[in-house]
């Protein structure tokens, strides 16, 4: 193996740097949001086989379930890029409170559509 | 002037009743190659009994002489048609003759180049008959022969021929009702769905976030007002009816303004009192 040697850390180090630098780096708080957008990924995801491999028979329930995921997936993201503090030129007149008040609003509207289709 | 008006008159009247006559009808039935099997006189009164039959090369010539009866003498009537019926099927076939002024008119059948007036034909036979129409005499129609001629193609469908029948009754069909997959695969993928709160639960766990201020008098009351949002919106899932939710949601909307501007207010002065710390 003594090919494999020198490439094994060659191709490994870029991942472990990043996550290294991931999480060394970003705030909690941001980890906290990007934790639940991985879970949010994750739910998507997982709707979304059992649609295509099974079946979508309550297709009103997949369709509040999926799209619940992705329109708080969006939401969530730009909750993360408002408050996330490197972006803090970009949205001079946001405050990460504005921030959470637009996300929490928009969350409630999503959240009423959802349980509409879901009924 | 009136006498010789009336004697016209009367003239014409005695003139439309002469009646009109076939003198010699004759048929002949020639096979292809020229020997005639059948030759004889046809009689206007008598049936015969023996149709007249043809096959696919056969030739059939009718001749006779349109006379006035009373006289004797050939004229040329008006119109002159044969007229073949099939009165199984109600098909017809007009074809007009061509009579000299003599009164002799010939018809011949060529059964090699069918004419286009001869409707088609099945196996039972056509009836032929002549229609003679004349201004000066009554008309004649007077009854020929049977002809028996090899059955055609059949009778090409009207293209709207269906609208005059009682259409089938229309059987609906529906797709299947949807049905739920077996149970244990519905279980698998229940816990899938369900494997990313794990997920969830594992990297938060991770993650220590200060909240020290969850619980304070000032933000309590927000969080909680959304907490009852999504109460409310299970709520209106599981009974309610849209205007209730809308009402409620309202009423809610007003309270979670008032207290989410003293949470996020007293969040905002705690970060600027600190400036150091972000959010």
């Amino acid at each position: 193996m003594p090919p494999k040697a020198p490439t094994r850390p060659a191709t490994r180090s870029p991942i472990t740097s990043l996550l290294k630098a991931y999480s060394e780096q970003t705030p909690d708080r941001l980890k906290f949001i990007d934790a639940f957008l991985v879970f949010l990924m994750l739910s998507g995801v997982a709707q979304f086989l059992y649609c295509i491999l099974v079946t979508n028979y309550p297709f009103n329930a997949f369709l509040a379930g999926f799209s619940s995921n992705v329109g708080q997936f969006v939401l969530t993201a730009s909750l993360r890029s408002q408050v996330n503090p490197q972006n803090r030129t970009e949205f001079k007149d946001v405050s990460p409170e504005r921030a959470f008040a637009d996300f929490a609003l928009g969350s409630i509207v999503l959240h009423f559509f959802v349980f509409n289709f879901l009924g | 002037m009136i006498p010789p008006v009336l004697s016209l008159l009367a003239c014409a009247a005695l003139a439309s009743a002469a009646k009109l006559s076939l003198s010699g009808p004759r048929i002949t039935v020639i096979s292809s190659d020229g020997s005639t099997t059948r030759n004889e006189p046809l009689s206007l009164a008598l049936k015969s009994d023996y149709p007249v039959q043809l096959s696919n090369t056969d030739t059939l010539k009718l001749s006779f002489t349109i006379i006035e009866k009373d006289e004797g003498k050939g004229i040329r009537p008006h119109q002159t048609f044969l007229r073949f019926f099939d009165s199984d099927t109600g098909e017809e076939g007009i074809q007009p003759l061509r009579v000299s002024p003599s009164g002799k008119a010939k018809f011949e059948l060529n059964m090699a180049r069918p004419p286009a007036s001869l409707p088609p034909t099945s196996s039972s036979s056509l009836s032929v008959e002549l229609f003679v129409g004349s201004f000066v005499h009554s008309p004649l129609q007077a009854y020929l022969f049977d002809l028996v001629l090899p059955p055609s193609y059949p009778t090409p469908k009207h293209p709207e021929e269906s609208h005059y029948h009682v259409k089938p009754e229309i059987q609906h069909i529906f797709r299947p009702d949807p049905t739920s997959p077996p149970k244990f695969i519905s279980a698998v993928f229940t816990g899938v769905v369900l494997a990313p709160w794990a997920v969830l639960a594992l990297l938060w766990s991770q993650i220590s976030t200060p909240l020290p201020h969850l619980f304070s008098s000032s933000i309590i009351p927000f969080t909680s007002t959304l907490a009852i949002f999504e109460v409310l919106l299970v709520w209106y899932w599981v009974d309610l009816k849209l205007g209730q939710v809308l009402l409620y949601g309202s009423v809610l909307g007003v309270v979670a303004v008032f207290t989410g501007h003293r949470a996020l207010v007293s969040i905002g002065q705690r970060r600027l009192q600190t400036p150091k710390k972000s959010t």
